[in-house]
């Protein structure tokens, strides 16, 4: 494996090993492009991943401090937990379901289609969905997604949490379908094919999901043209006396400091810490932090518009006993506003344990008492839905950073302000009740309707954007002021869309590593 | 809880004229029941060097909260203590912990003397103690046994079959070749 020196100024430095990151090390790597991974987490082994929520919770999460703020109830229920992401090499991509959808035609326009949104910041992607299809089809390639041609996988067999929602989707006259999956359905580079285990979010303990862990990462390491650097917490980006940016300074292991050269920085922590990171690494040059001058670093946070909903049936379901989502009712994911709702949210059909459904069916300080305890007694009885819509851009859902209080790396904590915008809320009472109607349908005799968990989805903290004035970075995720400074994200998403974001995020990336060997060979960076 | 159980004591197959509210009166009747079966007995053994650091009656009103708390009536007392007896313990060697304890269970009392003129062992019915605990909801006590209870029932994995929750599966191959399409109702 490689190993860089820390004066080595022709590398890329690429900070996080998720779907962006993981996967940009990878891609410039085939191309021959060396580069140096900053991760802030540690290296997990496949041994470390064990079929058991609470365990898998407390040993993969990003748990360093961090403030949620805001009048949604999840500021009450989980005032330090806003996201529910991963420390740790691959990320996010160790603790997701494996949905794997594409962004509809007109989720890139939404400006375009719904004109000016009153108190949201909404904007047209400076892509099309046409220019993202061919790298679409190479990230389905890339991760193995059932059910697509790239792939030519069949889907995961129907499990019976799938029929129950099939059948009351049929009866209400909406559109159900199996879920493209990042899971292999069958024997595929060098991974094997699920067995069903239920645990997709604990981290796939056979690897038949796609994580950048296992794939990604081993195979640009096996190159040689990549380091990881695991638990290296990146606290500033440095420029040179031309403003562009020349290094990175990390804290190892141990809290020892260095500063790694750089000929590229791509920026990957999500939408979280990337925006933080650049805020922290305010200069003179750049007052207001790097690649800030429209002001919009850390604004427009989304996190899609969520929420659970899990019904309770005279007969068993043993959701448990299916991949996490076996399938999504498709049908309210277009733009109507004669819904009473701009653009459109998924219903994914997706199951919890026990221990994770006694402490989401009723979060927070109330979460106890008969009814609570009834309904957790069903708990084989029950099919649900996790709500996953399109998530309104509003500039003061935002990340910024703590006045006074520092974190155990001596950077300020984060501070995340989350609330609705109208629109949200009205699109997750839209969800709830056709949900109802769903379950009801199949003979349902209590529907519970679950507020939104933290968030997995975090987007739009450091926006693409055709104008300089609008966004953080252009079309190829290149920032607006810094030419040789990426954003390889989810925070480069301009709407957050209603499908999962991880898709488009490896699609982007695949992207953005032909712009950025292009660039470097004509020497533009 | 467990399945064919569960079949009969269903709701939905009560019979047309019990309402659901009748079903969660009559469980409440059975407890009533229970209680009294637990009248003798506490998180310990009455003499016992925890229960007399704790106090008796701090002891059994601990197991009476918890059983408030998340109230599963097939549920063996043995599985609330399980959560219950090692936070008495810890609390023989943590003051602090010890503190918010006995002053928690204090507060409860004086809440339910408020309101109900007896201390909460005394507050008869389930209702009524539940209105005691809404009181004190918001308190650090309150939330340390609820969030203490919730991880020690729902994540005991010795109960999960209880509640028909199949656990940890990779290691038996997961469900693909274990029923995992198998339903007969749709």
């Amino acid at each position: 494996m490689a190993k860089f020196d820390l004066n080595d100024d022709s590398l890329v430095v690429i900070i996080g090993s998720g779907a962006g990151g993981g996967t940009l090390a990878n891609e410039l790597a085939q191309k021959g492009i060396r580069s140096v991974v900053l991760e802030a987490g540690k290296r997990f082994k496949m041994s470390d991943i064990e079929n058991d929520e609470w365990k898998m919770f407390g040993k993969i999460s990003w748990l360093d401090k961090r403030y949620v703020e805001g009048p949604a109830r999840l500021a009450k229920d989980f005032p330090n937990l806003p996201a529910w992401i991963v420390k740790g090499v691959g990320g996010a991509t160790v603790h997701w379901a494996g949905v794997a959808m594409r962004f509809q035609e007109h989720e890139f326009k939404m400006k375009t289609t719904n004109g000016t949104v009153p108190g949201a910041n909404v904007l047209d992607w400076p892509i099309t969905l046409q220019e993202l299809e061919p790298y679409y089809e190479k990230a389905e390639k890339k991760m193995g997604v059932c059910g697509t041609k790239a792939t030519g996988m069949p889907f995961h067999g129907k499990s019976s949490h799938y029929k129950v929602v099939a059948e009351g989707a049929k009866r209400i006259g909406a559109h159900c379908e199996q879920a493209h999956l990042a899971i292999n359905t069958q024997p595929r580079d060098g991974r094997p094919a699920c067995q069903v285990a239920g645990f997709c979010m604990q981290g796939c303990r056979i690897g038949a999901k796609w994580s950048t862990m296992y794939t990604e990462i081993p195979k640009a390491e096996a190159t040689g043209n990549v380091e990881v650097r695991p638990e290296s917490m990146v606290l500033r980006i440095e420029h040179d006396a031309n403003g562009k940016a020349n290094g990175v300074l990390y804290a190892d292991a141990n809290g020892n400091k260095h500063l790694q050269k750089a000929r590229v920085v791509a920026v990957a922590g999500n939408s979280i810490e990337s925006p933080r990171l650049l805020l922290n690494s305010a200069s003179n040059m750049f007052p207001n932090g790097l690649a800030n001058s429209s002001g919009q670093v850390g604004q427009n946070y989304m996190t899609h518009t969520t929420g659970g909903v899990y019904a309770e049936f005279e007969k068993p379901v043993h959701m448990y006993k299916s991949t996490v989502v076996p399938g999504v009712v498709t049908e309210w994911q277009d733009n109507d506003p004669t819904r009473g709702h701009l653009a459109g949210y998924e219903l994914e059909i997706l199951h919890l344990g026990l221990p994770f459904m006694s402490a989401f069916m009723n979060p927070g300080k109330s979460g106890w008492g008969r009814e609570l305890a009834e309904s957790l007694e069903n708990y084989d009885h029950m099919a649900g839905f996790w709500i996953c819509g399109e998530d309104m851009p509003v500039e003061s859902n935002n990340i910024t950073l703590h006045p006074t209080e520092k974190d155990q790396y001596g950077l300020p904590v984060p501070v995340v302000y989350k609330t609705d915008h109208i629109n949200d809320t009205r699109m997750r009472n839209h969800a709830y009740a056709r949900s109802k109607e769903l379950f009801e349908s199949v003979g349902a005799f209590k529907v519970n309707d679950l507020p939104p968990y933290p968030a997995s989805h975090n987007m739009g903290t450091n926006r693409m954007s055709k104008h300089a004035r609008d966004g953080v970075v252009n079309r190829w995720g290149q920032s607006h002021d810094i030419d040789n400074l990426f954003v390889s994200d989810g925070s480069q998403f301009t709407t957050s869309g209603t499908e999962n974001p991880t898709l488009t995020i490896v699609a982007l990336t695949i992207r953005q590593a032909d712009y950025i060997a292009d660039q470097m060979k004509k020497m533009n960076i | 809880m467990n399945n064919d159980k569960k079949t009969e004591n269903h709701p939905k197959n009560a019979s047309p004229q019990l309402s659901r509210r009748g079903f969660i009166a009559g469980s409440g009747a059975a407890l009533v029941g229970g209680a009294v079966l637990m009248s003798g007995t506490g998180l310990f053994a009455a003499d016992s060097k925890a229960a007399r650091k704790i106090g008796e009656e701090s002891n059994r009103t601990l197991l009476r909260m918890a059983r408030d708390i998340y109230p599963h009536d097939d549920l063996e007392d043995k599985y609330y203590r399980q959560v219950m007896v090692p936070l008495a313990q810890k609390a023989e060697t943590d003051p602090k912990l010890m503190e918010l304890l006995t002053v928690g269970v204090e507060a409860l009392n004086q809440e339910s003397k408020a309101r109900y003129g007896t201390t909460y062992l005394n507050v008869e019915t389930e209702d009524e103690r539940v209105v005691v605990l809404k009181a004190i909801e918001p308190s650090a006590f309150f939330q340390k046994i609820k969030g203490d209870l919730m991880m020690g029932i729902y994540n005991n994995p010795e109960i999960w079959k209880k509640f028909g929750f199949g656990g940890s599966s990779w290691e038996h191959g997961g469900y693909i070749n274990r029923g995992y399409d198998e339903i007969d109702w749709i």
